[in-house]
């Protein structure tokens, strides 16, 4: 039973790494089961996750979001930057 | 325009997408990078590779997607050798603070320190893009973040590729690489946590 409880325990350092893991490649099988036992009793980890998964969200929209935004007008002007451009081109 | 054209006179063409894009390329790459000298360099970059390949460039797509394209390789570029080499002292302050970073959130057995617990967010994420206040949090958020964890957060979002290719092109392991974003992400959530959630 000890040896089964150290395959499955996790340390909240550790499980928040493999959400972050999880966001990125896929889980092993041991992970994902890792993952679950850790959740069901801690809620902290289970926010986390949560919130991991809201700030991925919201950063990869606010980057695309910009990118359109920056496109479609609302200009930083560098006329320094344009000449010297300009002047590279003969 | 006709294809002929970018090839008898491509100056006369770069110079007038110039005089139209470098404003907006700039601005773009500003915002990235958050250094007026590397954007500068990156736009003169993305103009000169575009002057030398206009015959690649064939007319049926608009100049101004194709420079942006071409702007955002160098901008990818950039993060890479900056996640790559970051500076010598940069690397050592690293290696001396990652025991001492994990202790600023976990205890020696890897449990949350009290008061790095996470709480449950109230508000949920609705239209928060939409508040330009939040935005300005997110945004001071990130540039909190060292080099090499802005680098990785950059990479990860700019050119929405699979996890295993962005390690591939950095020539790390993927371990390595979630690893950075992992610290990314505790230092991130923290952050809107205590500048917006709380509240």
């Amino acid at each position: 039973m000890k040896k089964v409880m150290q395959w499955i325990m996790l340390s909240c350092k550790k499980a928040t790494a493999l959400i972050e893991k999880k966001l990125l490649v896929k889980l092993s099988f041991r992970e994902k089961v890792q993952l679950k036992m850790h959740k069901s009793f801690c809620d902290a980890c289970t926010a986390y996750e949560k919130q991991s998964k809201l700030i991925d969200k919201l950063l990869s929209k606010h980057i695309h979001e910009d990118v359109d935004k920056i496109k479609n007008g609302k200009v930083v002007e560098n006329a320094e930057l344009k000449k010297r451009i300009l002047d590279k081109i003969k | 325009m006709e294809a002929a054209e970018y090839q008898n006179d491509p100056a006369t063409v770069i110079k007038e997408w110039v005089d139209k894009y470098s404003d907006k390329l700039y601005s773009w790459c500003l915002y990235k990078t958050n250094s007026k000298e590397i954007a500068e360099d990156l736009v003169q970059d993305t103009f000169m590779a575009a002057f030398q390949a206009i015959n690649k460039f064939e007319g049926k797509s608009d100049p101004k997607t194709w420079l942006f394209s071409i702007l955002n390789n160098k901008i990818a570029d950039h993060f890479r050798k900056l996640y790559r080499n970051p500076t010598v002292k940069e690397s050592e302050v690293k290696q001396g603070t990652e025991a001492s970073f994990f202790e600023t959130y976990f205890d020696t057995r890897g449990s949350w320190q009290k008061e790095q617990r996470p709480n449950d967010w109230q508000q949920e994420d609705g239209h928060l893009l939409d508040n330009t206040i939040f935005v300005k949090v997110l945004q001071s958020c990130m540039s909190k973040l060292s080099p090499d964890c802005y680098s990785a957060v950059q990479l990860k979002y700019l050119e929405e590729k699979k996890g295993e290719i962005i390690c591939q092109e950095l020539q790390i392991t993927p371990t390595n690489f979630w690893q950075i974003l992992h610290r990314a992400r505790l230092q991130l959530r923290r952050c809107l946590e205590i500048n917006w959630f709380k509240k």
